[in-house]
């Protein structure tokens, strides 16, 4: 095998095509005959509409239809779960949130579609006041859900507390946010006759596909979903919303194609958010550090007829060596849009536990990486199973040891830079990886020994295309050059969706596993072809690389791959049935300097270093950037991101990127990144587990824990704006 | 929005004609700001008039004044020779504006008549006397973060948001306009209006009136000028408080004390009564604090926006204190 096409920080291998504008995103899609659709949304939030008049945006230019929900063709409800909304909108005349679609338009041009929303006026009948994001009091404990139950117990938590030497409680709560990816959800639907073949920004191929078939009523196979290339998707893109079923309704009802791109306002209440969360938590712990109870209980909005939770609480119920412990995930009904998961949905617990871990650091008077350090599992603890590898220590010596980390005074207020505070926090990083449905693949080795693999995943801009391509490189033994890795495409052997963390190790197994069967195939070619330099050598002393296959005992007898194949005069295909991938454990350590004016309560972030273990890295630069990528959204998240709800009327105030703040580039300091880099044996893809929300968790709270280090203040109240710390 | 007819006249008195004439009709000069209200609906017009070939955008001192034209671009301005000389206030105000491309496109004219970035008026659907007078006032009730503590009423508490004005204000700046009845000057301070009643009403602009220069007197050698804007991030975003100061002083007696404050208040903010309590006193921290106990004497803050009266005060004293050589 070659050992260096993994691992080495390859540039994207479609960036090109994306610095050019030749890459082809959904809402780039041009076809024949192309119509253009626009929702017009619900200004209440609770009640149901009474009178819905048309007319003038039917006489507007350009405008082909308006559905309402008297008029668009009826939907059946999905029962294919990645359809998480309760109901499809503009079927009836019922309002469950604001910005819920009411009208949908079909127009010739996008602004021809846009001005006729605007014009279909609607009256309502509101039944009583709404219920947004201010009404967080009155939370039940809801059943069992597909991701499992919402309580967790181990040993007896009241046992652990009156065990420990010191306890600490804390009460955190986190608002809303929502995933805003550069690029706009977009669905572009064509009809051929009862086909559909819908251009979707999706995480999940499979997913749209199941939905749109049930919705529409259409045979599974006749639909076909195609996704090439995504802006970002953080999870939003994971679910089928109701937007791509209403915009395949509307195409196939005016029997052209349409085209319908959310608007960034549309974004806001049409797939799926971080559902607001108060967490309370109660640790117990010996006097020499060692966790005796932990005790959790959180609370998050779901929407009216929901109860999925998407705030998980993995990080309390997995990762620390603690013997008592209680948790329990509570649900408050809103009258709110639909709840997803976000990157990452283990951020919110993650908070909430690091940041009190740092609080009991404190009153233990023990440094916050020994505590936790003492704490460590090798071990599963939900259900006791080893991981694979777990180099969780090492990476705390390692970061702890490039942040400088021993000179920290740990006194709150003791560490100053002329008139500024630094503080000094760190925090553990950790996210499950993979544990979901594995992919199938499929390959074409062609008789110029080039592969082209098509694998039905997707690319969020992450590395898809690029880490496919490296590990069947590195497979096969063949330049990545000779590789052609193809997806986002459901007529391809599908994968699971593209969250979670699952796609490096879940195509990665399917890419490890059809090109092994290739490179055996030629193999076995090689040394049985008449001919062949290798003909008679036992083919376990076969190696590859460079193209070539090799006798191991003697690297000068060798044949190339396009020799043996063109030999055989016609390309070989391959293709390998999903295996479900097993659950992994990505962890890290992250260390955050902050500093803070005294006056002013003004914080800057101004240095970061996380080391983390992903297993194999795949490449060093897809995987740097997503570590890059969660510690910048980890310093919106704790500093200032927020969507905000009107208390009157449960509508988003901010639904736009100047009132939602983000990180920009002055925000960013300078932050460094190691990886431990060691293949984790259960894995197989290379030895590579799942990584990218592991970056998002941890830095969070280890931002807090150096806003309290720097000024002595516990702000557990996000976003920490510079008010809450005057 | 609704298709528009567009122009792009060559003489500044064909434009005021076009668009005094027609009820419908605005200006449009960078465009940064205007594009964003009609896409959203804050704002509808039938015709744009384009002023971006009008010859103002000079920039010019003279007699101790510094004439801008309403054209001039702000990076052109924050960066002239002149500005971070002789106005460093206003260089850092623009500076401290918007994005790098943003202030490559807007103006200073259009700088001045940004509206309000209070969200109830930007999403339409909410009620808002300044968007539709006489429908009420959503924020009022609502999520107040970036809203007035100062200025405000029952009918409007939006909070004007241009840092250039905070800074002119300070710099006791002048408009220059044309109008259908011809040109005229009005002082920055006679310039905006409190709500009132009529908070559709941001500014002594006339329907068809057009500002073609904005004119600074040039402070004198020695005086301090400094910005502070405090934000949610670090750039790019407006100002939850910010101060301008334009201080002289004569060893450590204050002799004269410009104070300009944005993010609190329905239009730029200048206290007379807060500039009095440092007047003829020495710089002092108890003095600057005293100051900004005056100025915030009749805030009406509410639970969102609480801290700023807080906040101001602190950003007074970081803008002063370095001033006082240590005098507590």
């Amino acid at each position: 095998m070659n050992t260096d096409v993994v691992g080495r920080p390859l540039s994207r291998v479609e960036s090109r095509l994306k610095v050019t504008g030749a890459a082809e995103y959904t809402a780039d899609v041009r076809v024949p005959r192309l119509l253009h659709g626009f929702m017009a949304m619900s200004t209440i939030a609770r009640g149901r509409i009474t009178r819905i008049d048309t007319r003038a945006a039917e006489a507007a230019g350009g405008v082909v239809a308006v559905y309402t929900h008297e008029t668009m063709p009826r939907l059946k409800q999905p029962t294919y779960r990645p359809f998480f909304k309760p109901f499809i909108p503009i079927q009836s005349p019922e309002i469950h949130h604001a910005g819920q679609p009411v009208a949908f338009v079909v127009a010739q041009t996008l602004e021809q579609a846009q001005r006729a929303a605007e014009l279909v006026e609607v009256e309502y009948e509101e039944t009583g006041r709404p219920l947004g994001e201010l009404a967080m009091g009155v939370p039940f404990l809801a059943p069992s859900g597909p991701d499992g139950p919402n309580t967790f117990e181990r040993g007896d938590v009241a046992e652990g507390m009156a065990r420990a030497d010191v306890r600490v409680e804390a009460e955190f709560t986190i608002p809303m946010h929502h995933h805003n990816p550069i690029e706009p959800h977009a669905t572009t639907a064509v009809w051929k006759g009862s086909k559909v073949t819908v251009y979707e920004t999706t995480q999940a191929l499979g997913n749209t596909q199941h939905v749109v078939s049930e919705a529409l009523d259409v045979p599974l196979d006749d639909v076909r979903v195609i996704s090439r290339y995504l802006g970002g998707g953080f999870g939003s893109k994971g679910p089928v919303w109701a937007h791509t079923v209403l915009a395949c309704a509307a195409a196939r009802a005016v029997g052209r194609p349409v085209k319908l791109v959310l608007s960034r306002a549309h974004m806001f209440t049409s797939n799926g958010h971080r559902a607001e969360t108060h967490q309370r938590i109660g640790i117990g712990a010996t006097r020499d550090g060692r966790i005796t109870a932990l005790d959790h209980v959180s609370t998050q909005q779901v929407t009216r007829g929901d109860v999925a939770l998407f705030n998980s609480s993995e990080p309390i119920r997995m990762l620390y060596d603690i013997p008592h412990l209680s948790n329990v995930q509570r649900t408050v009904r809103l009258d709110l849009p639909t709840q997803s998961f976000i990157r990452s949905p283990e951020a919110c617990s993650s908070h909430a536990q690091e940041a009190a871990l740092d609080e009991l650091a404190h009153a233990l008077k023990l440094d916050p990486v020994e505590l936790r350090k003492r704490n460590w599992s090798s071990r599963n603890m939900a259900d006791g199973e080893e991981w694979g590898s777990n180099y969780l220590r090492e990476c705390y010596d390692r970061a702890a040891a490039k942040f400088g980390w021993s000179r920290r005074d740990p006194r709150p207020g003791s560490m100053r830079d002329g008139g500024e505070l630094v503080g000094w926090g760190m925090a553990t990083s950790a996210h499950t990886a993979g544990g979901r449905p594995g992919s199938g693949a499929r390959m074409t080795f062609d008789v110029r020994g080039r592969a082209r693999i098509q694998v039905g995943t997707h690319d969020l801009g992450t590395g898809t295309y690029t880490i496919m391509t490296q590990i069947a490189g590195e497979v096969l033994g063949i330049p990545v050059e000779d590789v052609l890795f193809e997806l986002g495409d459901s007529a391809f052997p599908l994968s699971y969706a593209s969250g979670a963390s699952t796609t490096a190790p879940g195509v990665g197994t399917a890419v490890n596993r059809v090109c092994s069967a290739a490179r055996k195939a030629v193999i076995e070619m090689a040394v049985s072809q008449p001919g062949s330099p290798l003909r008679g050598v036992p083919a376990e002393r076969v190696d590859t690389g460079d193209g070539h296959l090799f006798d191991t005992a003697d690297r000068r007898t060798r044949v190339s791959y396009r020799s043996v194949i063109g030999h055989g005069g016609k390309p070989l295909h391959f293709e390998v049935e999903p295996v479900d991938t097993p659950l992994g454990y990505s962890t890290g350590a992250v260390f955050v300097e902050v500093r803070v004016d005294p006056l002013l309560g003004r914080i800057r972030v101004t240095r970061v270093v996380g080391c983390y273990d992903p297993g194999t890295v795949l490449n060093r630069k897809t995987a740097r950037s997503q570590v890059l990528g969660g510690i910048i959204w980890g310093i919106g998240f704790t500093l200032f991101e927020h969507t905000l709800v009107d208390p009157a009327t449960a509508r988003i105030v901010n639904p736009n990127l100047s009132g939602y703040l983000i990180p920009v580039n002055a925000d960013v300091p300078d932050i460094q990144v190691q990886f431990i880099d060691r293949p984790d044996p259960a894995s197989d893809a290379l030895g590579a587990r799942g990584f990218g929300e592991t970056p998002m968790t941890g830095v969070t709270a280890a931002i807090a824990n150096a806003v309290f280090h720097a000024t002595g203040k516990r702000v557990r109240d996000l976003p920490l704006t510079q008010d809450k710390l005057l | 929005m609704r298709d528009f007819s567009y122009v792009r006249p060559d003489a500044a008195a064909e434009a005021v004609r076009l668009v005094a004439r027609s009820a419908d009709a605005t200006f449009v000069a960078g465009g940064t700001d205007l594009l964003n209200l009609m896409k959203d609906g804050a704002e509808d017009h039938a015709l744009v008039v384009d002023i971006s070939r009008l010859p103002l955008a000079g920039i010019e001192e003279s007699g101790g004044r510094l004439r801008i034209g309403a054209m001039a671009r702000m990076a052109d301005v924050a960066l002239h020779p002149v500005v971070p000389k002789r106005l460093p206030l206003l260089s850092q105000a623009l500076l401290a504006s918007a994005s790098p491309q943003v202030r490559t496109m807007a103006t200073i004219g259009g700088n001045l008549l940004q509206r309000t970035r209070c969200w109830y008026f930007r999403g339409t659907g909410f009620a808002c006397n300044k968007r539709e007078p006489g429908s009420g006032c959503a924020a009022l009730e609502g999520r107040s973060r970036w809203h007035a503590v100062l200025g405000g009423g029952d009918h409007c508490i939006a909070v004007h948001p241009s840092d250039l004005a905070v800074a002119l204000r300070a710099l006791d700046a002048t408009v220059h306009t044309l109008g259908p009845d011809g040109a005229r000057t009005v002082s920055l301070a006679d310039f905006y209006r409190e709500p009132g009643d009529t908070p559709h009403i941001d500014n002594a602009l006339r329907h068809g009136e057009l500002i073609t220069a904005v004119e600074v007197p040039l402070p004198p050698a020695g005086t301090h000028q400094r910005y502070l804007k405090l934000r949610d991030r670090a750039t790019f975003e407006f100002a939850v408080v910010s101060v301008a100061a334009v201080l002289r002083t004569r060893g450590r007696i204050v002799e004269e004390a410009r104070l300009a404050f944005g993010g609190i208040a329905t239009q730029p903010w200048r206290s007379a009564e807060a500039e009095a309590a440092l007047r003829g006193k020495p710089l002092t921290e108890r003095n600057i604090a005293a100051a900004g106990r005056v100025l915030v004497r009749d805030a009406q803050p509410r639970e969102d926006n609480e801290f700023k009266v807080e906040l101001v005060q602190r950003a007074l004293q970081d803008v002063l204190g370095r001033y006082t050589g240590g005098s507590r």
